[in-house]
């Protein structure tokens, strides 16, 4: 029955808003590659424009726009696509030390923090992001600075397995969703320690672990 | 100063450098890889940093050669 029912649920798809043209993201991501593709022409056509041994005016002014204008719009749109598609599930999931955490995370049968939010949609998008990161500017700036050395350290293999979290989970990365909501706050079993979940004296984790399955001691692959 | 044979050289390898720069961008627009947009940010970015370095010197010593500038 339950196969049946979730048979059911697979071919049934969320439907799209009545004259859906796709995501931004989705858009900038064709701009940016028809961007790249008008740069590879001109970049050919001022090659070819350079054969002759004087270069006019014209031909400063297709190199000005295809080494200057249209690499910089390039450079635009790729990386405010990087930056924003850096933040993605499938971006953390790229690296293969990730591969049990997103699998938990996606699997609806778990019962962990992380797959519990995922499967509800407590957190619709970015869900590694979301919850890995602080709030505000700095905090995006800090979890960039800190993929940074992700990415460094799983290029040249300096890491441990299990995969530890490089310091205890603040409360305030709960708190920023949570920590306004009525039902958190009315709560009969929150209402007497909120003044301890607030400090942080006591640990969201505390009563809420596990966030993640427990990593087997596994070579590296 | 650069002599006119020069030049073409300094732009093609302006040139040779914002190809690579657009073809690292296209692997991070079409795929979602956190070691290929580190690798745009901090070599594919620098590349395109110096073909516009050579684009401009090569234009003011044109200018200047010409007397223009």
């Amino acid at each position: 029955m339950i196969l049946a029912a979730g048979a059911a649920a697979g071919e049934l798809s969320v439907p799209l808003p009545h004259g859906w043209i796709g995501t931004t993201s989705q858009w900038m991501t064709g701009f940016g590659i028809g961007l790249v593709v008008l740069n590879l022409i001109l970049l050919l056509f001022a090659w070819y424009r350079m054969r002759g041994a004087d270069q006019g005016p014209s031909v400063w002014g297709w190199l000005l726009v295809a080494v200057g204008l249209v690499p910089l719009m390039v450079g635009f749109v790729t990386f405010s696509h990087g930056l924003e598609s850096s933040a993605t599930v499938s971006s953390c999931g790229s690296c293969h030390t990730m591969t049990p955490f997103v699998r938990d995370l996606t699997d609806v049968k778990s019962d962990t923090l992380a797959a519990t939010h995922f499967k509800n949609r407590y957190i619709r998008e970015n869900q590694c992001y979301s919850c890995h990161s602080d709030y505000g500017l700095g905090g995006t700036i800090r979890a960039k600075l800190a993929g940074l050395g992700h990415v460094w350290r799983y290029t040249t293999g300096r890491y441990t397995v299990p995969i530890t979290i490089a310091a205890p989970y603040p409360n305030s990365r709960c708190l920023g969703c949570h920590g306004e909501s009525q039902r958190f706050l009315n709560s009969p079993t929150k209402k007497d320690m909120l003044p301890e979940l607030m400090s942080g004296k006591t640990r969201c984790l505390d009563c809420h672990a596990p966030a993640h399955p427990e990593q087997k001691k596994e070579a590296r692959l | 100063m650069t002599t006119p044979s020069r030049l073409p050289w300094v732009l093609r390898i302006a040139i040779i450098l914002v190809l690579v720069f657009n073809l690292m961008a296209l692997i991070v627009l079409i795929r979602e890889n956190p070691i290929a947009f580190t690798l745009f940010m901090f070599l594919g970015q620098p590349l395109f940093a110096v073909a516009l370095i050579l684009l401009f010197g090569a234009l003011a010593a044109e200018l200047r050669a010409r007397r223009i500038l």
